[in-house]
């Protein structure tokens, strides 16, 4: 298998826990190089290990970097920790050294959270991510086929969504500019798909129990989904991936 | 605990998160990013949105699990679709889902009183919000505005999940979808109840 | 030992929510081998017989059973969850929700990995050998969503078939398809049980579509009377005078409309008259419902112009619940305010919603349901009526109760433009034909001189109109 391909091939329940434990490890650190290392590493590692649309990267990371900017003045501007050397003041508002490198750090660990998860939802096929949950990681079969049965419906929701939208555009609704009308006015969207959804929802789950299906751990899969060395490989490069960068920055700061 | 749950009963959890899945995708979040600058506090006020799934569903079906169930499959749904968030979102919906069932659990799972679904719109906001303050780093921010953040995101876990689940959930009963489901046999009961007192 | 494999004897079942049983004291059986039909209207209880075969019922209801049903010689409640269904298989009447994986091999495989123990090289033959013979093999790596409505129903059949099962049971399984593509999936069905000689058992409300397909029809309505090869007749329409006008009420001109930079609508003209009923048809996909939304404002971003006396047209969507925004019937006909009081109680007498003025609008009867629509939209001043798909999934009576609405309508001043696939309804009810395909109007035609062109129909995917179809004439 050409080396490009092994992210998209890596197991998704395991790709899944490294990008827990990552997160999970990140979130301990107040350092801006922690975060700011990961998400250069994990930008590498993508274009190391895997074929990425670099176009559609930068269009998904454009949000991602007005969320950091938000992160980046509030915690600027309320910061709990003030201590430490007097950066620049203006107009009385004062800003400290400790106070900057803690907002850096949080709007960094923005980026370095979204990279981590472009990096899974990009390389994952969706289908396979719930069928691994349910080999790999013990899903029960109820809940797996369950959350399958929903995706499949998102098409046909959506369509009917559109429809109401059309119907309802007919009565003079549906084009109110605030948003708390359109949250109250939700109501009137959403019993109809909702309704709609009960009767799917019980059919769907009829035709699944006309063929079968009990809800039993199963024995043989048709398409298993492999869990190899190849696996243990990436998530061991991630893991000192996360070490370094941790180490880096406690040494850096 | 999945043992005494009906399959249809399942797969209307999966269902409806893809219905608020949509009605968010299509309807609520369009041309948003720019309250990404605002900053944390942009989004606290309708927090409870989030959580309105499993309350509905909660209230619904009635069951031990129902809030975290529908919680965690919505949260697997929207990781399917492919939202920003990623997999940490499955972990966020855990917590939250987890925050609800408390409530519920709670009183033993027999009342679903709109005081109840509050609750539940609450503890999912107690949960998440003790969450966040890990996952990112609300420990840096100024005790004031935390605790603005906190009482913004109760409060929309209140009223937008627990009452604005209990008021479309009413509206589902109503319009009689949900016939062969706890919450309109529970309607039933409580109707030939006040009957027998009336007569 | 009889040859029977069904057996209800004295059965009786009840819904919980419900105070008197769906059903009482019913008794039958099926033969080995036969191709059996339970007829019934909407709502008599034979989806519910159904669901007792395949044990979908009643645990999946907690209904309340009385009597005793045997399956092959044993009593149903013997059965363990899911094993009678390698025996027993099922295809429902909605092809949108029967499956749970993408594509068709995957669906299949579910289907295998639920019975366990099938190994996958067994499952893999399975799966080719009855794509095989079903004449699917071409779709195994289809995406589901993406087939057609007929095709979804041979996967659903095929899903169905794969345990080679004695008995195939089919609720409603045309329901949903057109016509012609209805026929293609009965002529398909027949080449299967002859070569596979199983048990057939279906669930329909109308017989017209499946010919001589059946040894013998259950009336489940009544008292369960067998009649021996049922013959198929078709809805017996009363004849119709037309109540068109001289005067041109509506008029579109040259409408072409594109979305997402395609050519939805080219250049289409037409005129409707006070008091005309016309039929819009044509093959799937055509443009048709694009048309109605078009003119009646919808879409406003269309080319052409719309020439209409008073306000634009009213549209009756074929889930007519997707109009409603009220919680009651008599608001919804009060909600945009177009009309006065005396016009609101006339619309309401008329249609005959006054007994079901304070119900919820989601809950009341389908018919009842589209009259809310038509009562909405003629409180609206709307003088045109737009109806999209109103003949689909409807049995019998509901046929004839919209024949009724429509003609009454009509002879009050009403144009009404109707898209249907049914060429018996069309007949029956039509001033005016207009075929459409790919877009494009492809002509207009006075009823009298259609329905001999055979060729023009089948070229838009229609099936003429067979049978005594009126008996007036």
């Amino acid at each position: 298998m050409p080396i490009k391909m092994w992210l998209h091939d890596m197991n998704p329940s395991m790709k899944f826990i490294v990008v827990i434990v990552s997160m999970l490890t990140l979130a301990w650190f107040f350092n801006p190089w922690t975060p700011f290392l990961f998400f250069i590493g994990i930008i590498l590692f993508q274009a190391v290990f895997s074929q990425l649309n670099w176009r559609l990267w930068g269009l998904l990371m454009i949000p991602i970097a007005f969320t950091a900017i938000g992160y980046l003045w509030t915690t600027i501007v309320f910061a709990a920790d003030t201590s430490g050397e007097i950066l620049f003041s203006w107009n009385g508002w004062t800003v400290t050294d400790q106070q900057w490198e803690t907002s850096l750090s949080l709007a960094f660990r923005v980026f370095a959270f979204s990279a981590m998860s472009f990096m899974f939802a990009l390389t994952t096929d969706p289908v396979k991510f719930v069928m691994s949950l349910m080999q790999q990681l013990r899903l029960s079969p109820k809940l797996a086929y369950g959350v399958m049965v929903g995706y499949q419906f998102l098409p046909v929701v959506k369509e009917e969504f559109t429809q109401i939208r059309h119907s309802h555009r007919l009565r003079g609704i549906g084009a109110e500019k605030q948003k708390w009308k359109r949250i109250v006015g939700i109501k009137r969207l959403v019993i109809p798909l909702l309704s709609s959804a009960v009767r799917r929802a019980e059919r769907a789950a009829f035709a699944m129990e006309a063929r079968g299906f009990t809800g039993e751990k199963r024995e043989v899969f048709y398409e298993p989904i492999s869990l190899n060395i190849r696996d243990g490989l990436l998530s061991v490069l991630l893991l000192i991936l996360l070490i370094g960068c941790c180490l880096a920055g406690w040494r850096l700061s | 605990m999945l043992k005494s749950w009906k399959l249809k009963e399942v797969v209307l959890l999966s269902v409806f998160a893809v219905v608020f899945a949509v009605v968010y995708l299509l309807f609520v979040h369009v041309g948003n990013i720019w309250a990404g600058v605002i900053g944390p506090i942009a989004y606290e006020w309708m927090f409870g949105i989030w959580f309105i799934v499993s309350i509905i569903s909660a209230y619904i079906i009635r069951k031990p699990g129902a809030a975290l169930l529908s919680e965690t499959m919505a949260a697997i749904i929207e990781v399917m679709i492919g939202n920003a968030v990623g997999p940490r979102l499955i972990l966020s919906g855990i917590v939250q889902g987890l925050g609800a069932e408390a409530a519920f659990a709670a009183t033993g799972y027999k009342r679903y009183d709109w005081w109840v679904l509050c609750l539940a719109g609450i503890g999912s906001a107690v949960f998440s919000f003790a969450y966040g303050f890990f996952v990112s780093g609300y420990a840096a921010l100024d005790p004031s505005l935390l605790a603005w953040m906190f009482t913004l995101r109760v409060i929309s876990g209140a009223v937008i999940a627990g009452l604005g689940g209990k008021y479309l959930s009413d509206g589902l009963l109503a319009s009689g979808a949900l016939r062969g489901y706890a919450i309109s046999q529970d309607s039933i009961k409580h109707r030939q109840v006040k009957g027998e007192i009336l007569e | 030992m009889s040859n029977s494999i069904i057996d209800f004897n004295e059965v009786s079942f009840r819904f919980p929510e419900d105070l008197t049983p769906i059903f009482t004291g019913v008794s039958f059986s099926i033969d080995a081998g036969e191709r059996i039909v339970l007829f019934g209207p909407s709502g008599c209880g034979k989806s519910t017989l159904l669901h007792l075969m395949n044990r979908l019922y009643p645990s999946n209801c907690d209904g309340i059973l009385d009597g005793s049903i045997t399956l092959f010689h044993k009593d149903a409640v013997s059965f363990k969850p899911g094993e009678i269904n390698q025996k027993i298989a099922t295809v429902f009447q909605d092809p949108e929700s029967q499956f749970c994986m993408p594509t068709v091999e995957q669906e299949m495989a579910f289907t295998l990995e639920n019975f366990g123990h099938i190994s996958r090289l067994e499952m893999e033959s399975r799966i080719t050998n009855t794509l095989s013979t079903l004449g699917l093999t071409h779709l195994r790596k289809a995406t589901i969503q993406t087939l057609s409505g007929g095709m979804k129903q041979r996967v659903a059949t095929a899903c169905a078939l794969l345990m080679e099962p004695e008995v195939l049971l089919l609720d409603e399984p045309l329901a949903h398809l057109d016509p012609l593509t209805a026929r293609q999936y009965v002529e398909w069905l027949n080449e299967l049980q002859v070569s596979k000689s199983m048990t057939i058992v279906v669930v329909e409300h109308r017989l017209d579509l499946w010919g001589t397909f059946f040894t013998r029809a259950i009336h489940v309505s009544g008292s369960f009377l067998t009649e021996d090869n049922p013959v198929s007749s078709a809805v017996a329409f009363p004849k119709r005078s037309s109540s068109m006008e001289e005067e041109v009420i509506f008029e579109a001109h040259q409408i072409s409309i594109s979305i997402n930079n395609q050519r939805l609508l080219q250049n289409i003209s037409m005129q409707l008259h006070r008091g005309e009923i016309a039929v819009l048809a044509g093959p799937n996909g055509c443009g048709k419902s694009t048309f109605l939304k078009t003119i009646c404002g919808i879409y406003n971003k269309s080319e052409g112009s719309i020439n209409c006396v008073g306000h634009l047209p009213g549209y009756v969507p074929q889930s007519p619940e997707h109009l409603f925004v009220t919680q009651r019937v008599s608001d919804e006909i009060r909600f945009s305010n177009h009309s006065s009081n005396e016009q609101i109680s006339d619309i309401m007498e008329r249609l005959l919603l006054d007994e079901i003025q304070d119900a919820h609008p989601f809950s009341v009867s389908h018919g009842q349901k589209r009259r809310v629509v038509i009562g909405a939209m003629l409180a609206d001043q709307r003088p045109v009526l737009l109806l999209d798909e109103p003949t689909s999934g409807q049995d019998e009576s509901a046929l004839l109760e919209l024949f009724y609405l429509l003609d009454l309508q009509a002879k009050e001043g009403i144009s009404i433009l109707i898209v249907t696939h049914d060429m018996s309804f069309a007949k029956a009810i039509a001033d005016t034909i207009y075929l459409m395909k790919d877009g494009e109007l492809t002509g207009r035609f006075d009823t009298y001189h259609f329905w001999n062109q055979t060729a023009l129909l089948s070229d838009h995917q229609l099936v003429a109109p067979v049978g005594d179809y009126s008996y007036a004439y």
